[in-house]
């Protein structure tokens, strides 16, 4: 990747109205040089100002940077030239999920469906109504105790963050993983994640390493760390890759209170999470 | 016999608090090069490596969250730092007082020459 960015950078510089920005802008916000691709993306559509895959590319960058409000405006300015825009719909209905704002996310995610947006919208859509509903029985019924799957909606306030317990058989038990698009995943993740605290607990003291304290691992587009929490459950928090290690091991740490204070309170187990494949 | 991953383990293992560099299948969690100070259990730490990082590979792709780059496992008296290319994965066990940052760089610096 190195050398295309090389090349589509000599180009860009050749023929600075060149397209090639989009290839380039991409590659670096792979790449997490997220400045930079946000500034190569942001000249591209001064440029190209009726092209929507530039503003589409500047919306994705703002994601991953974390600022959602720049993300909502490039992909309004997406759908002011090409209103048929599935991935725009999308793109907005994900922002406004994360906002909050339910109606609006529905609205623009079954418009994203109507344009031949993927199965995964489908899915997204779901989620939204689900929360949707979720919000509303919370104001109907305040004395009710915390609604699992907001466990950690107040203290996740960044575009990207997200946050998830599993117990000892990677059942969810609280929290959400939403994947870049707004789709809830923590069941997938929960599968692939199962008995990974066992694991590291029983090889760490055959190593006499003593208690693991965190595992963090990096990809493409995220950070994501993982602890062990009370009742031998596993609590994992994500964020965007641009967010720093010590922001993220702080707001792991909040988490962890939280987790600690929902158990006391609720007298919660690992009894109480539910089987990946079936839904909340 | 000589081994085409001494060179890189030799360099790892230089590293200030550095216990153990090994390289390992992610497959079968197999080590295929290693060097490690005596007392270490390099096949136990190899399967642990590798376990995790498929682990961390696995949920990744479930979140959709492109391929993982770096992984760190930290413990109270010890950490483990992985980075993969292929099936390989390069894993160092360092002290927990070392210098996870430059333990990073280095790592990634060294996947470039595993070939």
């Amino acid at each position: 990747m190195t050398d295309e960015i090389t090349r589509w950078s000599e180009e860009l510089a050749r023929d600075p109205s060149s397209r090639v920005f989009l290839q380039l802008g991409d590659a670096l916000r792979r790449k997490g040089q997220l400045d930079v691709a946000f500034k190569i993306a942001q000249r591209g559509v001064e440029r190209h100002p009726n092209d929507p895959e530039g503003h589409d590319l500047l919306a994705h960058i703002a994601i991953a940077r974390g600022d959602l409000a720049r993300a909502g405006q490039a992909w309004e300015a997406v759908l002011r030239v090409a209103p048929d825009h599935a991935g725009a719909m999308k793109g907005l209905g994900y922002v406004c999920f994360q906002q909050r704002r339910f109606d609006d996310a529905e609205r623009y995610l079954a418009q994203a469906a109507q344009n031949g947006a993927g199965r995964d919208v489908i899915a997204a859509l779901e989620t939204v109504r689900s929360r949707s509903a979720t919000d509303t029985i919370a104001t109907e019924d305040i004395a009710q105790s915390v609604d699992s799957r907001r466990l950690f909606a107040d203290l996740l306030v960044d575009a990207g963050q997200t946050a998830l317990l599993l117990d000892t058989e990677g059942y969810v038990l609280g929290g959400v993983y939403l994947d870049p698009d707004g789709t809830d995943v923590a069941e997938g993740v929960g599968a692939h994640l199962t008995g990974i605290s066992e694991e590291v607990h029983r090889a760490m003291r055959r190593l006499d390493m003593g208690a693991w304290k965190s595992i963090v691992f990096e990809t493409q587009v995220a950070v994501v760390a993982m602890a062990p929490a009370p009742s031998d459950a596993l609590l994992i928090v994500a964020a965007s890759r641009a967010t720093p290690l010590g922001l993220l091991r702080r707001l792991m740490g909040q988490c962890s209170e939280r987790v600690v204070e929902w158990m006391a309170t609720n007298g919660r187990g690992t009894a109480n999470g539910h089987r990946p494949g079936s839904r909340q | 016999m000589n081994s085409p991953f001494e060179p890189v383990l030799d360099g790892l293992t230089r590293q200030r608090g550095v216990r153990a560099s090994l390289i390992v299948s992610e497959k079968d969690g197999l080590v295929v090069d290693s060097k490690v100070r005596f007392g270490e259990q390099g096949d136990r730490l190899a399967a642990l490596a590798a376990s995790i990082f498929r682990k961390a590979r696995l949920s990744a792709r479930a979140a959709h969250l492109g391929a993982v780059s770096f992984l760190q496992l930290d413990a109270e008296r010890g950490r483990i730092c992985a980075v993969r290319r292929d099936d390989l994965v390069l894993v160092v066990v360092a002290d927990a007082a070392a210098n996870v940052g430059l333990i990073r760089v280095e790592l990634l610096k060294a996947l470039e020459q595993i070939q």
